[in-house]
């Protein structure tokens, strides 16, 4: 990469050894990298085969794992649906090494920001305190957030997979609405920015409803139906949901939702999926469980859930 | 899934060794003087699962809903039959909490958000099935069999749980948890250890939504084997967020860790009510 005084494929290769790069080196990347996504799109466009990826939370080790049953990069096109970040206990070397990856193969690798990737949310879920643990100070957390806020909201495969972290927005019904939006920002708690992040689809119901919890939406099938006939589109495709089997798929196959964290915060026991769309854009899911290394490794860290015995009172 | 067969092999206090937690396991279980403690570890519940307690509670699930998992402690009979039983688990749990939409908190930002949604789109005023998303329960656990707790002065023995008498069984199994849409977190897991002439049960519910309020609902169950004493605690304890943030010690930056963990918010929180009950087995 030109003008980037650090050797990109020596990072990628530290970071799959999990070792951490230093605070300048990811200073430096951060800086790059939001040149290089300034000029994306809110809406880019690329074409199969390539490989989604949904919510992966700083469980490096099942990222790892994505890698060697899908094929690592670049051999593999990867789309991630972002929520890289909090909860697992290697969120830096999670986004660390994603970002590499995007630096060092810009049109094979792409990533969308999911609601996690926000400076509101990452200091109550974990990635600011394991920032500050792993450098001793916030400034690689500022670092990455700052970059946060270049990531793009959407990507179309084929003209006909739409991709987005968590879903549709009563504001949006063509993605011309969608390019238009000012996304170069913290993501806000209101308006079509946010519902793209943060809202899910509720089967029960047809059009939009409010989410009990006073702010957010949720999408009913009608909704659906309507965004992909005035975008000719076939398929939504989304992450930002944890379902036990790694996958789940709505609406007579019109709405995918895909889930790439196994056994989420290492206790919740679940499967975890990535989407291949192959060349043809035929959609299949490839499930895996959890990565073994996660058990080994979780002694020397400091532990989800204490496994200890335990005189409480 | 189907359900994993019951253990063959039950650890009994002949062989003292303490037998420790996992992170997933059909069900363990340990009888100390004809009561017999329970737990079981398994996934979250798949989608067939979720759509069945849905239509069981009426209400959506918790994202990371353990609707498998169960504490229980059982008195053995004289015949070996279930005398007396209470047990914890997630479906229990849930049914209590509050389904009108009555109780129900708004997310801080909330009023900021409906005003601009009001001018935006007008049309969507329905609210899916309000009913208290922060999942509060005041969940004492599941009791079966005929006898009866009855309101007491008497006190769970502190100082006898203090000694650090060996433990024969411990296990902490989770119930329920969400994000709350990260706006905040809300939780219900139950600890249980057991020692040789005694033991003791928390289920603690712990919630947490940001810039509005915390709150935790604790449930001790404490058995005394030798007396076939059972006294149950209940206590709430709930402050406003600014009220916490003072309590804070200025310039730490774990404070986050702190907020995300309930055993040291436990200390934030002023005790709004407690009750005790007992049972003698």
């Amino acid at each position: 990469m030109p003008g980037l005084p650090v050797d990109l494929d020596a990072c990628i290769e530290r970071l799959y050894k999990r070792e951490l790069l230093a605070e300048p080196v990811i200073e430096a990347i951060c800086a790059k990298t939001k040149e290089l996504l300034m000029r994306e799109s809110n809406v880019v466009h690329i074409l199969s085969p390539v490989t989604v990826v949904g919510d992966i939370h700083g469980q490096f080790y099942d990222l790892l794992e994505i890698f060697r049953i899908g094929g690592f990069c670049p051999d593999t096109n990867y789309l991630f649906l972002g929520d890289y970040v909090d909860r697992g206990l290697f969120s830096v070397e999670t986004i660390s090494l994603l970002v590499c990856l995007k630096l060092r193969y810009p049109n094979r690798v792409h990533l969308i920001r999911g609601n996690h990737e926000s400076r509101g949310v990452t200091q109550s879920y974990g990635f600011y305190t394991e920032c500050a643990r792993k450098y001793g100070s916030a400034n690689v957390w500022h670092h990455f957030t700052d970059m946060f806020d270049f990531l793009t909201l959407s990507v179309v495969i084929n003209n006909d997979i739409f991709c987005v972290h968590g879903g549709l927005s009563p504001s949006i019904h063509s993605i011309d609405q969608i390019k238009i939006i000012d996304r170069f920002r913290e993501i806000p708690h209101e308006g079509p920015m946010a519902d793209l992040v943060w809202s899910d689809p509720d089967a029960e119901r047809d059009e939009f409803a409010l989410s009990p919890r006073g702010a957010g939406y949720t999408f009913g099938a009608q909704v659906v139906k309507k965004f992909l006939e005035i975008n000719n589109f076939s398929h939504i495709l989304r992450a930002h949901q944890l379902c036990q089997e790694g996958y789940q798929v709505l609406y007579d196959d019109r709405l995918s939702t895909v889930w790439s964290a196994p056994n989420y915060c290492y206790r919740c026991g679940n499967l975890a999926s990535v989407l291949e769309v192959d060349d043809a854009g035929s959609r299949f899911f490839n499930v895996f469980d959890q990565a073994p290394e996660n058990a080994e490794n979780r002694v020397d860290q400091q532990p989800v859930e204490k496994a200890q015995v335990e005189y409480f009172l | 899934m189907t359900m994993p067969p019951p253990p063959t092999t039950l650890p009994t206090p002949q062989n003292m060794a303490t037998v420790m937690p996992t992170a997933v396991d059909a069900g363990k279980s340990i009888t100390v003087s004809s009561f017999k403690i329970t737990t079981r570890k398994l996934p979250i519940l798949n989608a067939q699962e979720i759509d069945a307690m849905t239509e069981k509670l009426g209400i959506t699930p918790p994202e990371m809903i353990f609707g498998n998992n169960i504490v229980s402690i059982e008195k053995i009979g004289e015949q070996g039959g279930e005398e007396w039983k209470i047990e914890f688990n997630a479906l229990d749990a849930l049914d209590l909490v509050d389904k009108t939409g009555n109780d129900m908190l708004k997310v801080a930002y909330s009023a900021a958000w409906q005003k601009q949604r009001e001018r935006m789109h007008e049309g969507i005023k329905e609210v899916v099935k309000p009913f208290d998303w922060t999942y509060s329960t005041n969940y004492q656990g599941s009791i079966s069999g005929t006898k009866e707790f009855t309101e007491t002065t008497d006190q769970i023995p502190l100082d006898k749980l203090r000694r650090q008498d060996p433990i024969l069984f411990f296990d902490d199994v989770m119930l329920y948890e969400d994000e709350l849409a990260d706006n905040g977190m809300s939780i219900l897991s139950v600890k249980v250890r057991v020692m040789p002439a005694r033991l003791l049960l928390l289920a603690r519910f712990y919630m947490r939504l940001d810039d509005v309020v915390f709150r935790i609902r604790d449930t001790r169950v404490f058995v005394e084997f030798a007396d076939g004493l059972v006294l149950r605690e209940y206590q709430e304890k709930e402050d406003s967020y600014d009220n916490v943030k003072k309590k804070f010690p200025p310039y730490r930056d774990d404070i986050p860790a702190i907020m995300r963990d309930p055993n040291q918010m436990a200390e934030y929180l002023p005790l709004k009510s407690v009750k005790v009950e007992k049972l003698v087995l």
